[in-house]
């Protein structure tokens, strides 16, 4: 499934990633995501995150369980969360734990700019244990804060 | 059961990093976001405003529940905590400061509707755990093992304000001490004015002028809302407000001012505290910093103290001034009215407002006063005034004793001062009050 070129690359551009799964209690699970990007070959959504950092998260990130992730672009609070169903989650590839790197070397300037320092972020960004959730990607959501905030930007299926 | 104590996470609720809130809906899909506002209300609850994400109230409301991630933005170490709906709030303390605080945070991009707060939440927190650094790219450094004795300092602070015996001292040594004791360097007072909708700087210290009579409207930015609202108000770091509220507004410009407001370079850090007494506003003391998380929990609470102290100070003194017998002096009279060049001094009677010439310089009781002043003066040649005739006097149509007739005339005189001439004030001895003038005034009325 395709998603629209301007979704896509804010995805994987310099953004915040939280994610939330969900218990069999349907308790939720809050963990931080350390890169993404959409591959195109195979519609998914890929979320990499440190499964050492967020035990609880990951316990919940299995084979077809929901997931609901949003992506924020920290100078603009410009948002959009992306639900959809876990496909599958696998030890990050080298290249993935490159992209990881990658994120974490640019976001830290970034943040810093925006006054928030490396200290305040040392357990925000954690490529330890990394490891890839791929899902697809159902629904998509509008969250900058304002009178839009939650709406729909679409529903696939 | 909480496992973390939340006392030992207050920094975490400061709003330095924004909290994390997810959760799930009947079917069982997750919900995600960013929260405004998470604070601490006691040992077992927190209280969440959340007025834009429509799905997480809709999700609270069918279960519940709620799960949060917050950070603590001194050490970088993030709690998760799960929490149970307990009530909303639609008033009270906790739903006035949290709204009190999104209205300065709106404010400050001259926006002050766009984040009205409707109703806070209060959660009851069943758990609290650390999520445990696994590879963490610093680490904090060790805490002081001995924290500041803020409570021994405030009560250092107030056995000197007990020393004093004026209003001036009071203020002006308040704000030295909160320097010496606190490390605040950029501080003032201001006083509420006669009919309660503006206050006027009467004590600055740190900053590169004084600003004496710059005004702030009830209502207006931290110090207009801190009087408004009679509530202390801590703004921890200042740019997560501007950012939060400029995803949702453009922003706005400030309003003019007549005398310019002594202001710092990008503050950071920023408390407004109400000096209430007898159950009035006296006027607000001000403390900032260009620091972030200058001032803590416990700093706010040490500057109440002193607040409550430096408002029954005022208070005390005016009640003093006004029962005192200091005899009024026979009037003066002053040899140096043809001195200098002429001037003309505007009156505006509706508010009290006094010009020189074209710029202006003072409204409300003080600007009555100096029209006051210098009318007895082109009358008679008096120079010399006393406290005592002025309460008596009802054509200046001032209000009751109450309402701080001394710490007026200290802004008077101290408005007149910075402004260098060429009318001045002097306090020869206690309850008097001396005029300078050099040159010729006129007199208009508009």
């Amino acid at each position: 499934m395709e998603l629209e070129d301007s979704v896509a690359s804010f995805l994987s551009s310099k953004v915040m990633i939280i994610a939330a799964t969900r218990d069999q209690t349907l308790k939720a699970h809050i963990g931080r995501g350390c890169g993404a990007f959409f591959d195109n070959d195979a519609g998914d959504v890929v979320l990499l995150s440190s499964a050492s950092q967020w035990p609880e998260f990951f316990a919940c990130a299995v084979k077809g369980a929901p997931i609901a992730v949003t992506f924020v672009e920290p100078s603009s609070y410009k948002a959009i969360q992306v639900k959809g169903q876990i496909n599958q989650v696998v030890p990050a590839t080298s290249e993935q734990r490159e992209r990881a790197a990658r994120y974490i070397e640019q976001m830290l300037p970034l943040m810093a700019g925006l006054g928030v320092n490396r200290l305040q972020l040392s357990t925000v960004f954690a490529d330890d244990a990394l490891a890839a959730i791929r899902f697809w990607p159902a629904d998509l959501f509008v969250q900058t804060p304002g009178p839009s905030a939650g709406e729909p930007m679409r529903r696939i299926g | 059961m909480t496992n973390v104590p939340l006392e030992t996470l207050r920094d975490s609720f400061e709003g330095i990093m924004p909290s994390v809130i997810a959760t799930t809906d009947p079917a069982g899909m997750p919900n995600i976001s960013y929260l405004s506002h998470v604070q601490y209300v006691d040992s077992s609850h927190v209280v969440l405003s959340n007025q834009f994400f429509s799905k997480t109230a809709a999700n609270v409301k069918a279960s519940g529940r709620a799960t949060l991630v917050v950070i603590d933005g001194r050490t970088g170490l993030q709690h998760v905590l799960d929490l149970t709906f307990e009530r909303s709030m639609r008033e009270g303390e906790i739903f006035e400061r949290i709204s009190a605080h999104l209205d300065v945070m709106a404010g400050l991009q001259g926006k002050s509707d766009m984040l009205k707060l409707k109703a806070v939440d209060i959660y009851k927190v069943e758990s609290c755990r650390c999520v445990e650094p696994v590879a963490p790219l610093q680490t904090a450094p060790q805490a002081p093992a001995v924290s500041r004795n803020l409570l021994g300092e405030a009560a250092a602070t107030t056995r000197l304000f007990s020393e004093m015996t004026d209003a001036e001292t009071l203020l002006d040594r308040s704000l030295e001490l909160l320097e010496q004791k606190f490390g605040v360097l950029h501080s003032m007072i201001l006083l509420t004015n006669e009919t309660g909708s503006k206050l006027s700087t009467v004590a600055s210290r740190g900053y590169p002028h004084f600003g004496f009579g710059a005004e702030v409207a009830f209502g207006d930015g931290i110090v207009g809302i801190a009087a408004q609202r009679r509530l202390t108000i801590r703004i921890a770091d200042m740019r997560r407000g501007q950012r939060y509220v400029s995803a949702v507004a453009e922003a706005g410009r400030p309003p003019q001012e007549e005398i310019a407001m002594p202001v710092i370079d990008q503050p950071q850090s920023q408390i407004a505290l109400p000096l209430i007494a007898n159950g009035r506003l006296a006027g607000v003391l001000f403390a900032e910093s260009t620091e972030s998380f200058a001032f803590s929990h416990d700093d706010e609470a040490a500057f109440e103290i002193l607040a409550a102290q430096i408002a029954a100070g005022l208070a005390i003194f005016e009640l003093a001034d006004a029962s005192s017998d200091y005899s009024d002096q026979h009037p003066a009279l002053d040899g140096s009215i043809h001195q200098g060049k002429g001037f003309r001094l505007r009156f505006f009677p509706h508010d009290g407002g006094v010009f020189i010439d074209n710029d202006y310089v003072i409204r409300g009781v003080p600007g009555r006063l100096l029209f006051h002043f210098v009318q007895a003066y082109l009358q008679t040649g008096r120079t010399e005034f006393s406290n005592r005739e002025i309460r008596r006097d009802r054509s200046l149509n001032l209000p009751e004793f109450k309402d701080n007739l001394e710490t007026r005339l200290i802004l008077l005189r101290r408005r007149l001062e910075e402004r260098g001439g060429p009318v001045r004030l002097e306090r020869p001895e206690r309850g008097q009050i001396r005029l300078r003038i050099e040159g010729m005034p006129r007199l208009v009325i508009e």
